[in-house]
């Protein structure tokens, strides 16, 4: 087991350092100079160069990789060009924002998902079911930022019981807060808990077949009884690793929400510093998303061990 | 009375029979082994007693168990006496158990189920049945999963499962088809010893003749969702009336501690049990039977008593004929 | 679900190929409602796009000052936007860029991708390693993050939102190639082959690709659904094709603002969106319903 955890984070480290390089490296292809940008057109050429000079342009660029990898190893993520703060301050602050609406959308979308895939399976074949795949078809062929519209359109033009857009903060209450984040949690979660509720399904009508819920229903189990002591829990195992999967969609998610709903979230400060050319913005912010998607995935694979003990070590009588 | 009383049950599967007009007794306490090649309906049988058949499985006819016609039950009325009074232990130990569960919670589960112990008393209680079953403590802790033990360790685990309520009646579906030699005997010892000691009915399902003639005192002989042959099983390997009991036993792998009657063996039965969907309008076993005459074809042979036991054909053997 | 190649690739039956196993599907897919209904969006979709290249009910991009946001009428089947363009005409003429993004850029997924899986399964040892971390590895970005990088460095448009979403469709064309090709690698008819002496780029043209066509259809629809999703973001954010040229992620960027004059601006072009991707995704379950040969044992 130890030896499995080393072997797995080795690999984590590696592919973190790969994806820091190719990071690096398309970052070095993009034009634009991040001294010119913040000096703007009509800066003197000394100024110029005397900025280039301290903000470490001129070095090779193998030394400005060490220096980036050893400032985000030590917390140290750079001077945004454009907003003149630190890098991980703008994190920071971000992330009070779309941290929560990440989790308010897992939340919302496993809540939704997990029983009507259970429900459809149990049900398979009737009406219920076939409502089910239905809705979920749509969840899929529905573009989130449309979704994301319509609730707009619906909640806080028609019905004006939700804000459109933008932030409230934290500081105004965690009520206030939590309403500018609901229309875009339930935006992001709709196609996550489509494909979700069908990979539920799937998976509940294969553990459904196995031997071990017959067992169940022989010692006296109803049929829904069986269902959800032996059925549901086997059938989540595979549930998961999609929802480890999906996460790395509600980044992206994250990125065309935040911006159909004005919300200063991390994914509108990536789309924004691209926009602006803000470089280190750009490199730290897409580095610390891959390193999240990695991340999850990795603490996925030890879930899978929660979950299943057959992966927890094998110790024979 | 008798414990259990199954009379004419047929079960249909879509348009296709699977088993037709089986009917036999089992008295309190008593032991019925019922032998045939697989996909002959044995294992059918044993899942309409259970009201577990297949969806799209439809039963008829009467399943009388402890004066109850389980047929005519509603499904929540069937949960109460599954696990309860009438128990099952499968032929696959490896798939059987829940992977995520331990063996102590499913184990005490029917326990908590049925009886409403609370958990920890349905555990002390589970503990006590794998002490039973031959998995002691401390080595086998309730604390285990399924894979950490063995094919036939965990067939120990589905046995106290069964046992843990008490039942009257116990069906045993192939229980040691999946296991090696060794544990086979082993299972087999431990199944007759625990119905023996708590008084309740066995219902071993095997392919094996040699199972059943050192473990059941009665017998039935199934053949393509029939029963061609039952009767105490002194008597049915006594006289080994119908062609087909003759074939299968002759087609026994190993030897036989039964008082054969020498003579030739042939070692296998040529052809297969026909698809129940294309089944023969006469005896079913026409088609594959070394004896097979012109009157087998029209009709379906009825049973008929012979030296103290029951056959379905026209033309069994009758005297000490050479096998 | 980790490798959808697996599933199909390795129960596909023996080298077949023939136009009577063709005519049959055909002749099953008509009795299934979802596959009638996905194929009948489709081709329709197609020909609309089609026909808007040589008529629309009014120019796509002359602009009407005087009629601007009006709601649907006999005239304006769906309303005129603000510049009092009709909607109907420029959902028409974005079709057309919908489609062809999507079009090329599953062509770039799987012209590159298929290849590769197919080398890397061929060839197997070091090829094979470098393709698969490489496929491991995009997976670490979330696509429509690259994407949006991509079409950064590169400048929005719709040439480049190709390349972006053509990029990430690659890895899974390569990982679906490998593994059903990878199992078709064992197969007794290929073994044959090798025996006979052929090169195994010569099996892998005659045997490999043919046998795992229907499973590289089935997943082109399912991509090509996607790739609908993703140019409609791309050009909702603004970096996919530019105003004047219509596009229906754009349409619904500048319906937002204008959501409390004229809702019905912020409707259509959504309908037409979820409209395609449905069609698609149920050509897409319907074809693999089709070609399944698991499915085809059952029935």
């Amino acid at each position: 087991m130890a030896l499995f955890l080393l072997q797995r984070l080795a690999a984590l480290v590696i592919t973190l350092l790969v994806a820091s390089l190719v990071v690096f490296l398309v970052m070095e292809v993009l034009p634009g100079d991040p001294a010119s940008i913040m000096l703007g057109m009509n800066a003197r050429p000394d100024t110029l160069a005397a900025l280039r000079e301290q903000m470490g342009l001129n070095e090779p660029a193998v030394t400005r990789y060490l220096t980036w990898i050893g400032g985000l190893v030590t917390g140290d993520l750079g001077t945004s060009v454009t907003y003149g703060v630190p890098v991980w301050e703008l994190v920071r602050e971000r992330l009070s924002l779309s941290l929560p609406l990440a989790l308010l959308a897992i939340l919302l979308s496993t809540v939704l998902a997990i029983p009507l895939g259970v429900l459809a399976a149990a049900k398979r074949g009737r009406a219920t079911d076939v409502g089910v795949m239905g809705f979920t078809q749509l969840g899929i062929a529905v573009p989130n930022f449309w979704f994301a519209i319509l609730l707009i359109l619906l909640f806080a033009v028609h019905w004006q019981v939700l804000p459109a857009g933008g932030f409230a903060g934290w500081e105004e209450g965690v009520w206030p807060a939590l309403q500018s984040l609901l229309l875009p949690a339930v935006a992001l979660a709709l196609p996550q808990a489509a494909i979700l509720a069908r990979v539920t399904r799937s998976s509940v009508l294969e553990t459904l077949g196995e031997d071990y819920v017959r067992t169940a229903r022989a010692k006296g189990l109803t049929r829904s009884a069986a269902l959800w002591r032996h059925a549901v829990r086997n059938a989540l195992i595979p549930v998961v690793t999609i929802m480890g999967l999906q996460f790395s969609f509600l980044l992206a998610g994250t990125i065309i929400i935040e911006n159909v709903f004005y919300l200063p979230g991390l994914g509108r400060l990536i789309f924004q510093a691209i926009a602006q050319h803000d470089l280190i913005v750009v490199k730290d912010l897409v580095i610390l998303l891959a390193a999240a998607v990695i991340v999850v995935n990795f603490v996925v694979d030890l879930l899978y061990a929660v979950l299943d003990p057959r992966l927890r070590g094998r110790s024979a009588p | 009375m008798s414990l259990l009383s199954v009379r004419d049950l047929s079960v249909k599967l879509g348009p296709a029979p699977i088993l037709e007009a089986v009917s036999f007794d089992l008295a309190a306490g008593g032991s019925l082994g019922i032998v045939g090649e697989s996909g002959c309906g044995k294992s059918m049988t044993a899942l309409a007693i259970m009201g577990l058949l297949p969806e799209g499985a439809r039963a008829s006819g009467e399943i009388v168990f402890e004066g109850e016609d389980l047929l005519a039950l509603s499904e929540a009325e069937l949960c109460r006496i599954r696990g309860r009074r009438l128990a099952m232990v499968f032929q696959e130990p490896m798939t059987a158990l829940n992977p995520v569960k331990t063996i102590g919670f499913q184990v005490a589960e029917g326990l908590r189920w049925h009886l409403g112990l609370a958990r920890g008393d349905a555990e002390a209680r589970a503990v006590k049945l794998l002490d039973r079953v031959g998995l002691p403590q401390p080595r086998f802790s309730p604390g285990l999963y399924p894979h950490q033990l063995s094919g036939g360790q965990r067939q120990r685990v589905v046995i106290a499962m069964a046992l843990a309520c008490e039942p009257a009646l116990l069906i045993a579906d192939e229980p040691t088809t999946a296991l090696d030699v060794t544990s086979q005997a082993a299972i087999l010892d431990l199944l007759a010893e625990v119905a023996e000691e708590a008084g309740l009915a066995l219902v071993l399902i095997t392919h094996d003749l040699a199972v059943v003639w050192q473990n059941t005192a009665a017998m039935l002989v199934m053949y393509a969702g029939r029963v061609v042959e039952r009767g105490a099983t002194a008597a049915v390997f006594q006289r080994m009336a119908h062609p087909y009991t003759r074939g299968l036993l002759a087609a026994s792998p190993g030897a036989l501690d039964a008082p054969l009657p020498a003579g030739r063996r042939f070692a296998t039965i040529p052809g297969t049990v026909p698809d129940p969907r294309h089944r023969p309008a006469g005896c079913v076993f026409a088609g594959r039977c070394p004896r097979v005459q012109d009157d087998c074809l029209p009709a379906q042979p009825a049973d008929f008593a012979i030296d103290g036991h029951a056959v379905a054909c026209l033309h069994p053997h009758r005297e000490e004929t050479p096998l | 679900m980790r490798d959808p190649g697996s599933n199909l690739g390795s129960d596909l039956g023996s080298d077949h190929g023939s136009r009577e196993i063709w005519r049959e599907y055909w002749l099953r897919g008509r009795r299934s409602a979802a596959f009638v209904f996905g194929l009948t969006v489709t081709l329709a979709l197609v020909a609309v796009a089609l026909l808007s290249l040589i008529w629309t009910p009014y120019p796509v991009d002359v602009m009407n000052i005087p009629a601007k946001l009006q709601p649907p009428s006999a005239a304006h089947w769906l309303g005129t936007d603000q510049f009092g363009r009709d909607v109907l005409s420029r959902l028409i003429g974005g079709a057309v860029n919908s489609l062809a993004v999507s079009l090329v850029a599953v062509g770039i997924g799987a012209g590159l991708g298929v290849p590769l899986g197919a080398l890397a399964a061929a060839r197997r040892g070091l090829v094979e390693e470098v393709v698969m971390r490489f496929n491991d590895f995009t997976f670490a970005f979330p696509a429509l993050l690259s994407a949006v990088m991509i079409t950064a460095i590169l400048g929005p448009g719709a040439i480049n939102s190709i390349i972006a979403i053509g990029i990430f469709n690659i890895p899974v064309f390569a990982r679906l190639t490998r593994g059903a090709a990878l199992s078709l690698w064992q197969r007794d008819f290929v073994m044959a082959a090798r025996v006979a002496g052929k090169g195994r780029t010569r099996i892998t043209a005659e045997h490999i690709l043919p046998n795992i066509a229907s499973l590289l259809i089935v997943q082109m629809t399912i991509q090509f659904a996607l790739a609908i999703l993703a140019e409609a973001g791309l050009s909702y954010l603004g970096l996919g094709t530019q105003p004047p040229a219509p596009s229906w992620g754009k349409m619904l960027n500048e319906a937002q603002t204008l959501m409390v004059l004229a809702p019905h601006l912020a409707i259509f072009p959504g309908v037409a969106i979820m409209v395609t991707v449905l069609g698609l995704n149920l050509l897409g379950d319907g074809l693999r319903d089709l070609l399944d040969p698991r499915l085809r044992r059952q029935r």
